[in-house]
């Protein structure tokens, strides 16, 4: 009986582009807590062997900092760790593995998996058939050899691999570093561990993809897991379950307003977002000007609040009311301007009524005081 | 608004209270001399209205040099059914006092309730200056700024926008002017003013994206080199393992055996290069034997050829010896030719010597002839000569006697005139066949005399009659005239004449004589110039010359020569004989030389012919040359034996291949060097890469580019919404400034009807046009049908202080319709207009006053008499008692 904890993608020195820098931040550090996370549910849960399968690192070139901590926020859990380079991180003849070993800064409780072998434990009582990148991309199947790879029959035969599995996922008819469906049937594999795709996903009884432990993207796909696979024995059927390791929720919502009431629904839904909540809103349709002014200045509370709220409104229509225009208290040629402005359909056009409105309320306020 | 009364007190001019009552609606006229108080009254409307009750800078309210008094204005006016009472004193007194029907105002508030009204300002402290006065600075026309319209009018602007404004309902905007420049001020954050360029932050923004996409650029560049790198390194590391074999190694060994056999091929080459050097030493003896043998030959050739030589030599030398005899005569023959040719020449010339001398004589003889000839002519003048000059001098006459013998037969005739008329008359007529003796004479018939001396006449038949002329000059004239015939007498003596008749004809005969000589003696001139004496020199010399000429002649005989032939000629033919001759002569010399030349050539060529005979003819030639032959077989047999044995050789080592022999062993020991070498740089490359790779990797350089990425996105989003930021802003700001333009003008359109309406009345047809600050600018006026554009500026002070005032007036028209008060004051207006402008004036001001309270004043009361009013005289205003 072996419980192991089945990884990948962790990608690792990864940057997020479209966020604010504050949030990007926080975001690429969420990716160095999620190991140290695995490591403790690791403990937790008793796992004998962490399997990683492939993009361990995002890029080749991340500087030795981020080596390092990769590194350290493994040791947490001192049990066997290894890991497999991916596409990203592909063993080549100069790789972020070959710096980390000069650094010397690979524990000894990993194992890099830097050429297609066999890694055996009689004592755990497996044997871990390794298929890593040696190429950024190939267009063979590099799990070919499991299928002849010759292990001891009393241990398990987990196989360990990163790429595309053939004909089952929609957009990779053609894609590199290509993986048959049915290899852990093929080779007789007790479990396939597989990395590549961001998502969990089951292939068949045997194969799995982890997906990313940490999201990094709105897909709904079930990213932020890890899977704990427990084998009773050789050629026993693997009990694989899910556990939640990500800290921030992706979320993305695409809204259309027509109404003064849609507005309020919209806040009151991201009012109840955790405080972890990546949102992406996109909205369309159309606000009047107080709407509008209420949306602008509740997104402006809830990027306070939450870790990062990016919202669409090129596609949502500034249509102020004939209140709107009163509460402006605009007389004279300016309220001609405004009535040309809100004719006018294209977004220049609204920014100017927008800007224009803004002063006319300064101004007002003015008065007030 | 209707002024009707006003009260001033303690003011300027009137230091006694002086009064205006019952004010008018239309024209009110007030006239009186300078210093009476029109502009105090002036002053007194501006005071109660402009200037604050409080000021204390209107101390030239006060009477002159009264500082104690307290100035005071009281006024009253309607307004929309309402009476306003104002009270105001300053200085001394400083109060304000309002009453707006039930209602009392006073202080600042009742200034504030005027100012608000009228739409005028007042000064933070001071006395209110030309920009506080708004609206009645531009109606209220001080003494002489008429034609001063432009800064009334912007001083006048904001009042006239916001009275206007409620006349144009919603078209004016209370904040419109802040708005323009609040979003003038934003858009000139991003975007100048000018060029509309990016500037501030959009400029930083734009700056920042750029920066970043290049440090993107090279982060990408150096990662893409390193990838190559990497992939570069990982197929030297391929190729390494292949070298641990050491493929080079193989080659060595074949290149050894190569070059073994290389050596035994190059002992074969040493062997054939032996043998061809003794198949080229036969082959040399070979060549000698031969030329021996040829040699030999050649000896017999030369000898006929030798033989033949002297015969053509010998056969030259008799022709050249026959070829000398018929020269030889040809050189005689030229030789006479030549002597002949010389003698005539030489008769020729004497001959031409002989017909020139001949030639000279007759030409001498001619001369002579012609001397003679002119020698006998002279003597012949000579002789005439002679004889007309003897003639001359029997005829001569003294010239100064004729002239006396004139005189004396003039003086002759006078006296006997006088005589005739002194005389006694004796006139008769007889009978016929009467007569009477008178003295001697007797007298018949008729006649008369003059009796000059005493007579007697005697009668027949009668006696006689003693007659005695009276007086004495008659005594006298027969004296005189007997003195004067003896003188002519004395005289013609001496001419040798009988009369004054024939003197005269000498004198003449004489003249005639003269002329004659002088004909003469200038042909004796033509004929000997020089007289006669070098005429006969010459006739003498001549003579002599002939007698020599004579003697050369002589001396040459006359010779006969060949008819025809001249000097030229004869000439001519010497020179061609001696030419001949010489041409002659030289063929015989060259003819002798190539004759003995031909002689030597002989002899030399039988001494030659000779001497090969003696050589053929030796003794042992023949031995010799048998010995050769023999020679020549047994070389001939060892050339052929060579031969063989070379080609077996050639053919050894051709098949043998030396020079791929050679390229292999280079071939082989290249290779193994190459692959050796690669290997070398293989490991060295692996090394450079390797630490090139660990540096390049320690950057971190996809991490960097991964944050730049990151940074550059966000400089994207920022620098798209700036720029959509500036350029909503330009949209607005541009939306402003035109619905403003757009708003000004439906503000000057009023304005424009009102002003033409003025216009109208001055100049049919005419055209003024309005700024956006409404002030007219252009004058369009029709001028003989022809449009005629004018700056208003442009115009003459009197125009200008014309349509100054239509301005003004329509103005007033236009707060009219906006529901303002209007009150117009003119202190002293149009004095700068002729009389048929004034005239016109006069009827826009009378049609103005229509619709506006007007006050004129002026010191000029005969210009305003057709106004219609009857004017006030300020002097009568104060109040009495």
């Amino acid at each position: 009986m072996a419980r192991i904890l089945h990884t990948a993608d962790w990608q690792i020195g990864r940057q997020y582009s479209r966020f604010a820098s504050e949030d990007a931040v926080a975001l690429s550090e969420a990716r160095f807590s999620v190991v140290e996370r695995i490591a403790s549910l690791a403990n937790e849960e008793h796992v004998d062997l962490i399997l990683v399968a492939g993009d361990v690192f995002d890029a080749q070139m991340v500087s030795d900092r981020t080596i390092r901590r990769l590194f350290n926020a493994t040791q947490g859990f001192s049990g066997r760790w290894i890991m497999l380079p991916g596409n990203h991180d592909a063993a080549l003849a100069e790789s972020v593995w070959s710096r980390a070993t000069r650094m010397g800064a690979v524990p000894e409780n990993v194992t890099l998996m830097l050429e297609p072998g066999v890694w055996v434990d009689r004592h755990l009582g497996i044997s871990v058939l390794a298929a890593p990148l040696t190429q950024r991309q190939t267009y063979q199947d590099l799990t070919e050899w499991f299928d002849t790879a010759e292990t001891a029959p009393d241990l398990l035969r987990v196989g360990l691999a990163h790429g595309s599995v053939q004909g089952l996922l929609a957009e990779d008819i053609d894609s590199p570093n290509p993986i048959a469906a049915d290899r852990a049937q093929r080779a007789n594999l007790d479990y396939l561990a597989l990395g590549d795709w961001h998502g969990l996903k089951q292939i068949n009884e045997r194969t799995f993809y982890s997906g990313t432990p940490e999201p990094e993207r709105f897909k709904d796909n079930g990213a932020g897991q890890v899977l704990l696979v427990d084998i009773e024995s050789p050629g026993q059927p693997p009990k694989v379950q899910s556990r939640h390791v990500g800290q921030y929720h992706w979320l993305q919502w695409s809204e259309v307003l027509s109404v003064a009431t849609d507005v309020d629904r919209l806040l009151e839904s991201i009012a109840a977002l955790p405080v972890n909540a990546v949102l992406n809103l996109s909205l369309r349709g159309q606000v009047d000007l107080s709407s509008q002014q209420r949306l602008l200045e509740a997104l402006a509370v809830a990027e306070a609040r939450h870790r990062s709220v990016q919202c669409d409104l090129a596609n949502l229509r500034l249509e102020p009311t004939e209140d709107d225009i009163a509460a402006l208290k605009a007389d004279g040629y300016v309220s001609e301007v405004i009535s040309d402005l809100r004719q006018q359909e294209s977004e220049v056009a609204r920014d100017a009524l927008v800007i224009l409105a803004g002063l006319l309320r300064e101004k007002n306020q003015e008065h007030l005081a | 608004m209707k002024l009707t009364s006003l009260r001033v007190e303690q003011f300027r001019q009137f230091r006694q209270p002086a009064e205006v009552r019952d004010l008018q609606p239309g024209i009110n006229l007030f006239t009186g001399p300078n210093e009476s108080g029109k502009s105090t009254l002036v002053r007194a409307i501006r005071a109660a209205f402009l200037e604050r009750f409080k000021s204390s800078s209107v101390d030239d309210l006060q009477p002159w040099g009264d500082s104690a008094a307290a100035p005071s204005v009281e006024l009253e006016f309607e307004w929309q059914g309402e009476r306003w009472h104002l009270n105001k004193s300053f200085l001394r007194h400083k109060r304000c006092d309002l009453q707006v029907g039930s209602r009392a105002f006073n202080g600042e508030e009742a200034e504030e309730q005027l100012s608000a009204l009228l739409g005028y300002g007042f000064p933070g402290r001071g006395a209110s200056r030309a920009e506080n006065w708004g609206i009645p600075g531009l109606l209220w026309v001080e003494q002489g700024s008429g034609q001063e319209l432009n800064e009334a009018v912007s001083y006048a602007g904001d009042h006239l926008q916001s009275a206007l404004g409620g006349s144009l309902g919603e078209l004016a905007s209370s904040a419109g002017d802040e708005l323009i420049n609040a979003v003038e001020r934003e858009r000139n954050k991003l975007r100048t003013a000018g060029t509309g360029r990016p500037t501030g932050d959009l400029a930083r923004a734009n700056q920042q994206a750029e920066e970043l996409q290049q440090r993107q650029r090279e982060l990408q560049e150096k990662s893409a080199a390193y990838r190559q790198q990497v992939d570069r390194l990982g197929s030297l590391l391929r190729d390494r393992e292949q070298d641990q074999a050491r493929p080079w190694e193989a080659f060595r060994q074949q290149a050894a055996e190569a070059q073994q056999r290389f050596h035994e091929v190059q002992g074969w080459l040493d062997e054939q290069r032996r043998e061809q050097e003794s198949l080229q030493q036969i082959e040399q003896h070979y060549e000698l034997c031969q030329q021996h043998l040829q040699a030999s030959l050649r000896l017999q050739g030369q000898l006929i050829l030798r033989q033949q030589a002297a015969e053509q030599t010998g056969r030259t030398v008799q022709t050249k010896q026959a070829e000398e005899k018929p020269l030889q005569e040809q050189l005689d023959r030229a030789r006479e030719a030549c002597q002949l040719a010389r003698e005539q020449l030489s008769v020729a010339r004497r001959q031409a010597q002989r017909r020139a001398l001949l030639a000279e004589l007759a030409a001498l003889e001619q001369r002579l002839s012609e001397a003679d000839q002119k020698l006998e002519q002279a003597r012949d003048y000579q002789q005439q000569l002679l004889h007309l000059r003897e003639q001359h001098q029997a005829l001569a006459l003294d010239e100064a006697q004729l002239q006396r013998l004139r005189q004396l037969v003039s003086e002759l005739e006078r006296v006997q005139i006088m005589r005739e008329a002194v005389a006694t008359r004796l006139r008769y007529e007889l009978l016929p066949g009467q007569s009477f003796t008178l003295g001697e004479e007797v007298l018949s018939g008729e006649a008369e005399r003059l009796l000059l001396s005493p007579v007697s006449i005697e009668i027949q038949g009668l006696g006689r009659l003693q007659i005695s002329p009276g007086g004495e000059d008659l005594v006298e004239l027969d004296l005189r005239q007997q003195q004067l015939l003896d003188d002519q007498a004395s005289v013609c003596g001496l001419l040798r004449v009988s009369s004054l008749a024939e003197a005269v004809q000498r004198a003449d005969q004489g003249s005639r004589l003269t002329e004659d000589i002088a004909r003469l003696e200038l042909r004796l001139e033509q004929v000997a110039p020089e007289g006669m004496g070098p005429l006969s020199d010459t006739l003498a010399l001549g003579a002599i010359s002939r007698s020599h000429l004579l003697q050369q002649i002589e001396l040459i005989p006359e010779e006969l020569l060949e008819a025809g032939l001249t000097l030229e000629q004869a000439e001519e033919r010497q020179q061609q004989a001696i030419q001949a001759l010489n041409e002659a002569d030289r063929a015989v010399s060259e003819h002798r030389i190539e004759a003995s030349s031909c002689i030597q050539k002989l002899h030399s060529a039988q001494d030659e012919l000779q001497r090969l005979q003696e050589e053929i003819n030796a003794p042992d030639r023949q031995e010799r040359e048998r010995a050769l032959q023999a020679q020549l077989v047994q070389l001939q047999a060892d050339q052929q034996r060579l031969m063989q044995a070379l080609a077996q050789r050639q053919q050894q080592i051709e098949n043998a291949r030396p020079d791929i022999l050679a390229q292999d062993i280079q071939r082989l020991n290249d290779s193994a060097k190459a692959l050796e070498e690669a290997a070398n740089q293989r490991s060295l490359e692996i090394a450079r890469l390797q630490s090139s790779l660990e540096a390049l990797g320690a950057q971190g350089l996809d991490e960097e580019l991964a944050i730049v990425g990151q940074e550059l996105a966000a400089a994207h989003k920022r620098q798209s919404e700036l720029t959509r930021r500036a350029e909503a802003l330009e949209l607005l700001l541009n939306l402003l400034k035109n619905k403003r333009h757009a708003l000004t003008q439906r503000l000057q359109a009023p304005l424009q009807r009102h002003l033409n309406r003025y216009l109208q009345l001055l100049f049919p047809q005419a055209q003024l046009s309005v700024n956006d600050q409404l002030i007219p600018t252009q004058l369009l006026r029709m001028v003989n049908g022809v449009a005629q554009y004018g700056e208003v500026d442009a115009l003459s002070f009197g125009a200008r202080e014309q349509m100054g005032l239509i301005s003004r007036l329509a103005y007033a028209d236009l707060l009219q319709e906006a529901g303002k008060p209007t009150l117009i004051i003119l202190d002293d207006a149009l004095v700068h207009s002729d009389q048929s402008r004034l005239a016109q004036m006069k009827r826009v001001l009378f049609d103005a006053a229509q619709r506006h309270q007007i006050l004129l004043f002026t010191c000029h009361p005969e210009n305003w008499r057709d106004l219609g009013v009857v004017p006030r005289d300020i002097e009568s205003l104060q109040v009495k008692g």
